[in-house]
């Protein structure tokens, strides 16, 4: 028993010294198994969990707590056990007393008390009945403290309950509207049954007015003559049949106008409210609950028969031509959103041509103006040439280099000189005499149009910084290369896991581990090289002295591994990472390194995380800094009295 | 629990010894209870509960709030939790907003002890107020010098209706239900009066506790105290060892119980053997009065109240006389509990294992009727420990705050605790098993792994 008590506790205690939110799941199992089959176990477990609950540090809590809770949902005798300490338990949890708050992570321990209420709710509703205590704690902390408490069962019920309210509801609905329909049945379906007639009937005068029914079926007749008795291209009878059947369609005129009018209206009205009441009447016979389905079969059956007629209704109108309208309109429509688009394009340029214009630092260059000039030569001549064969201009045109409009363009190209005097106004000048003949070279007009071409950044798409936030979704900071919360930008995927996290590891310990063997090369070179001298010595040596003794050869030996060593050494220390992974294998050669490593995790969880403010504390509030800032101040104190009390010494 | 039944089939065992047996079993098996709660209606901190005296069946609680209530603990009012669990709600309740209702805290509320007719409550509004519990009026009023912190009536007496004040104030005085009057004005301490306890013996004798630290005891026939008692003299075990000295003193303390003018000259001759250095307490007095006129002009009655000893550093918070009256457990501010013998004013310097007590209020303090156990308030938790030896013998915890007061019920052998967490709790003997069996199923080892 004794040596079974120390491994629940052993256990207990890996599973707590953890950094991880989650107890690992196998110790977990360890536990629970190692308790399920040993009362005294489970005492045990009991004191240690309670004395864990005493450490002083957050985390440590938090992971004693679940795993409390899974004990405490399993074994009576656990629970017995506890909640004779409950109070202690809430206190250490919960941490409601007010000299006793919770130890150091705070973020930790906010992430306890909550789990800590959540707990007692769980358990409160599930053996509440059976232990007076947990009654007590839940009803001091709910109703003396205020604590708030999750609620997650009466949440879930009251969503349950909203759920099935609003069915009920629904189906009220469904029902009252399909009792209505029982009612109206009969004339909504005659209603719909005029409005066909009608229909057929402005067709029929239509049809008849036009008298070229007849020719639809044999144009039919005669394409199919055609395919079978000779070949035709194929685009030639699409665009004949084409032709033949917009010929065929009846064209509205003075004389048929009232009937297409009174078509159209019926159209309207067959779309907008037959067609749409017909699929919601369906959609809720489909959906309503009854208990006689008679009617509603018969009339879902109604339903759909209608609406097939009336969609066959709706096509021949279409074909007809009436709802002619509405396709304008589309068009207009989508000539309008092309305008805009030119529109956005315009202003776009201009308002770029404007801020070229704007700016002040205008970067030209002779050569390059000059290049942008021949290709502009290029492109007109291009433009010249493309009406002809549109593939060499395409080609020259992917060539060309954009140019941004500006008033240099005005005269492209042209060697003219220029009338310096001419503004095409008669005016009385009265500074003397002018000359009008007075004329600029064509060298001066293109130095005075040289290119101006401002200086433009390419646009770069800076990378979010997407790292998962802890209220959800992904870090929307743009930043160049390190973002301020998470650290250096690197490709994420749509959880914000970083995608090639584990790979860059790899490369890192794989680069390091590259050097490291080059390292180890290189010393193991040296010493081999060191060991070869020292054979040469030693071969000499012997052949020196035959009568050398064993002893004396083994403190040679020693002399020569010290050697190796020291030589080994400062192979190893000539580089910087060299010396550092030395240490790394040191490290690892000594057997309880991950254990420190975790510790030293918990320990760090502790630590102060040092903030800006800190650190401009540290720099401002320095006795230095306060010094220099009152010696300052002084001196300017004393020069305004100097200046005040000139005389005075 | 079977043999001890055979036993007293066969006549081995007397009754009295057989029920001792079986109550002492029971309040060693007292937890706290799941099949009885008392839904509390008040919204302060309990200060006093009592079970009436003649019944045993009704609670009165006190509580900050101004309001005090009575409950019904043999009947309850429902059941839930498929009648595991017996609610007993109060069956009336005076606060505030009553007519003749206290405007602050009630300290204390007692019952009448020769029926369940009248309940006493006294107030931090300087108050006592003699309730109608049938009506639940006021039917007498006192209104004293200042904050009330106990009030009690002798459980003994049949030739007075006196209520036993404790107030802020230095004087204890004793009002007279009948002419609705002060009886009395005890006037010794030089602090307020935190506690006051009628003898369990006599229904003369008074004892009070102050915060000046001294217990008087007082015999309420005649003028001053009787006796102080003081933490420097102590005696070791039950009874003081027969000495010379200590039997005279004794048979003085004794004799004063009985008749009071004898013990008053034996007092003043013990104060003229003071040169003899004759050394127990009540000659320790001459120390302090300073001349000798002013000793002469001083009434013999009050000569006692120039007795400066303390019986706790700091406040006596609780007072509690053992049911044979021989014995008187204290407990203070300085978290000592202390149990004297009456009889020779002496603290038999039993060790309780307290750990702290409450030091800002008065606590209510209870015993079992054998006075084996005392039920000492410390805090969050309650602690019975065994009167003659200190050690603790059980623990309650249960309030999440500190306790104020408990009271235990000699007939269901049952201790109802209050404390400022608004609860009042029921710690009952632990069912035996067989009575377990009966609660919801569910309540069982759940290993899904």
């Amino acid at each position: 028993m004794e040596e079974g008590g120390g491994k629940v506790r052993a256990l207990i205690e890996k599973a707590t010294n953890s950094t991880q939110p989650e107890v690992d799941p196998r110790l977990l199992k360890a536990i629970k198994s190692v308790v399920r089959y040993s009362d005294s176990e489970l005492r045990l477990a009991v004191h240690a969990l309670m004395e864990f609950m005493k450490r002083d540090h957050s985390q440590v809590r938090y992971l004693t707590l679940l795993i409390i809770d899974q004990l405490f949902m399993r074994s009576k005798l656990f629970r017995t056990l506890l909640v004779e300490n409950l109070d202690q338990l809430l206190t250490l949890s919960v941490g409601f007393r007010r000299n006793q708050p919770l130890p150091a992570p705070p973020s930790v321990a906010t992430l306890l008390r909550n789990k800590a209420i959540e707990f007692l709710e769980k358990w409160n509703s599930s053996f509440g009945i059976q232990y007076r205590q947990l009654r007590l704690g839940f009803d001091y902390l709910k109703n003396t403290l205020r604590f708030q408490f999750p609620n997650l069962q009466a949440n879930a019920a009251r969503i349950q309950q909203e759920r099935r309210e609003r069915e009920r509801r629904s189906k009220e609905i469904l029902l009252n509207k399909f009792e209505t329909l029982k009612e109206n049945f009969s004339s909504i379906k005659e209603e719909i049954q005029s409005t066909i007639d009608e229909i057929g009937e402005c067709l029929d005068i239509v049809r008849n007015t036009g008298e070229e029914s007849m020719l639809l079926a044999r144009l039919d007749d005669d394409d199919d003559d055609d395919d079978i008795e000779e070949f035709r291209s194929s685009e030639l009878q699409q665009i004949r049949r084409e032709t033949l059947e917009e010929g065929e369609k009846v064209h509205e005129n003075s004389e048929n106008k009232v009937v297409f009018d009174a078509l159209r209206e019926l159209y309207k009205l067959l779309v907008t409210k037959h067609l749409v009441s017909v699929q919601e009447w369906i959609s809720v016979l489909v959906r309503v609950e009854v208990t006689d389905n008679r009617f509603r079969d018969s009339s879902l059956k109604d339903f759909i028969d209608i609406r097939n007629l009336l969609q066959s209704v709706k096509k021949k109108c279409e074909e007809s031509g009436c709802s002619l309208p509405k396709a304008t309109t589309n068009e207009e429509e989508e000539d309008f959103w092309e305008e805009g688009k030119i529109e956005l394009n315009k202003s776009g340029t201009v308002s770029a041509c404007n801020r070229e214009n704007g700016d002040l630092a205008i970067v030209s260059e002779p050569s390059d103006s000059k290049i942008t000039v021949r290709h502009g030569k290029k492109k007109l001549e291009s433009e010249g040439v493309g009406t002809e064969s549109s593939s060499p201009r395409s080609k020259l045109l992917a060539e060309a280099p954009m140019v941004n409009w500006g008033p240099y363009l005005d005269n492209w190209g042209s060697k003219r000189d220029v009338l310096a005097n001419q503004r095409g106004l008669e005016l009385e000048s009265h500074w003397g005499r002018v000359d009008y003949d007075a004329v600029i070279p064509a060298e001066k007009i293109a130095e005075l149009n040289v290119h101006a071409t401002v200086y433009k950044e390419e646009q770069l798409e800076i990378q979010q910084c997407r790292a998962p936030l802890r209220k959800g979704g992904l870090c929307q900071r743009r930043d160049l290369r390190v973002c301020p919360f998470h650290g250096p930008i690197t490709p994420r995927d749509d959880e914000g896991k970083p995608l090639d996290q584990n790979l860059s590891k790899d490369e890192i310990a794989s680069d390091s581990g590259t050097d490291l063997v080059e390292a180890e090369q290189l010393a193991r070179q040296a010493v081999k090289n060191v060991r070869a001298r020292d054979k040469d010595v030693a071969r000499k040596r012997e052949i020196d002295r035959q009568s050398m003794k064993h002893a004396k050869r083994a403190k040679l030996a020693k002399i020569r591994e010290h050697n190796e060593a020291v030589l080994r050494d400062a192979a190893l220390a000539s580089t910087s990472r060299s010396a550092t992974a030395g240490e790394d294998m040191m490290a690892s050669d000594s057997g309880n390194a991950s254990d420190r490593s975790k510790k030293q995790a918990l320990a760090s969880m502790l630590r102060k995380k040092v903030t800006p403010k800190d650190r401009l504390a540290q720099r401002l509030l320095n006795t230095k800094a306060r010094d220099a800032t009152i010696r300052q101040l002084t001196s300017a104190e004393d020069a305004n009295y100097k200046e005040a009390f000139p005389s005075q010494w | 629990m079977w043999r001890e039944i055979g036993d007293r089939e066969t006549g081995k065992i007397r009754p009295n010894l057989f029920a001792n047996r079986i109550k002492w079993n029971r309040t060693e098996r007292l937890q706290l209870s799941n099949h009885k709660d008392i839904v509390s209606p008040h919204k302060g901190s309990i200060n006093s509960l009592q079970v009436d005296l003649t019944e045993g069946r009704y609670l009165l609680s006190g509580a900050s709030d101004a309001s005090a209530a009575i409950f019904d603990i043999q009947r309850a009012t429902e059941y839930e939790g498929g009648g595991v669990i017996a609610k007993h709600k109060c069956i009336f309740s005076v606060d505030k907003q009553h007519e003749g209702g206290h405007r602050y805290s009630i300290s204390s509320a007692i019952w009448y002890p020769i029926d369940t007719g009248l309940f006493i409550t006294g107030s931090y509004d300087h108050h006592i107020n003699v309730w109608d519990t049938n009506t639940t009026q006021v039917v007498v009023n006192f209104k004293m010098p200042g904050k009330v912190y106990r009030t009690a009536m002798s459980s003994l007496a049949t030739s007075h209706m006196l209520i036993a004040a404790g107030t802020e104030d230095v004087q204890v005085r004793l009002c007279d239900i009948a002419s609705g009057a002060f009886a009395h004005t005890l006037s010794g301490h030089r602090d307020g009066v935190m506690t006051v306890e009628w003898s369990t013996s006599s229904e003369w004798v008074l004892v009070t506790g102050g915060c000046d630290g001294a217990i008087r005891f007082w015999d309420i026939r005649r003028a001053g105290c009787f006796l102080v008692l003081d933490q420097s003299l102590s005696q070791l075990g039950r009874r003081p060892p027969i000495l010379e000295r200590s039997a005279t003193t004794k048979v003085s303390t004794t004799k004063s119980l009985l008749t009071s003018p004898s013990s008053l000259t034996k007092a003043r001759a013990s104060q003229k053997k003071l040169a003899n250095g004759s050394g127990m307490k009540q000659s320790s007095i001459c120390k302090f009065p300073a001349k000798g006129p002013m000793r002469q002009r001083l009434h013999p009655g009050m000569l006692s109240s120039q007795d400066r000893a303390t019986a706790h550093y700091g406040a006596v918070t609780g007072l509690k006389v053992t049911e044979d009256g021989m014995y008187l457990l204290s407990a203070g501010s300085d978290s000592r509990l202390r149990l004297w013998d009456v009889a020779s004013g002496c603290n038999t310097l039993v060790n309780f294992e307290t750990v702290r007590l409450q030091s800002s209020k008065p606590i209510q303090l209870a015993t079992t009727q054998s006075s084996d156990l005392i039920f000492v308030p410390c805090m969050t938790t309650v602690k019975a420990f065994d009167v003659w030896s200190g050690k603790t013998s059980l623990t309650f915890r249960g309030h999440y705050e500190c306790v104020n007061c408990c009271w235990f019920n000699f007939q269901d052998q049952e201790l109802y605790t209050g404390g400022n967490d608004r609860q009042i709790l029921v710690w009952s003997p632990s069912q035996l098993i067989f009575d377990e069996v009966d609660g919801p199923a569910h309540d069982q080892d759940n290993w899904s792994d």
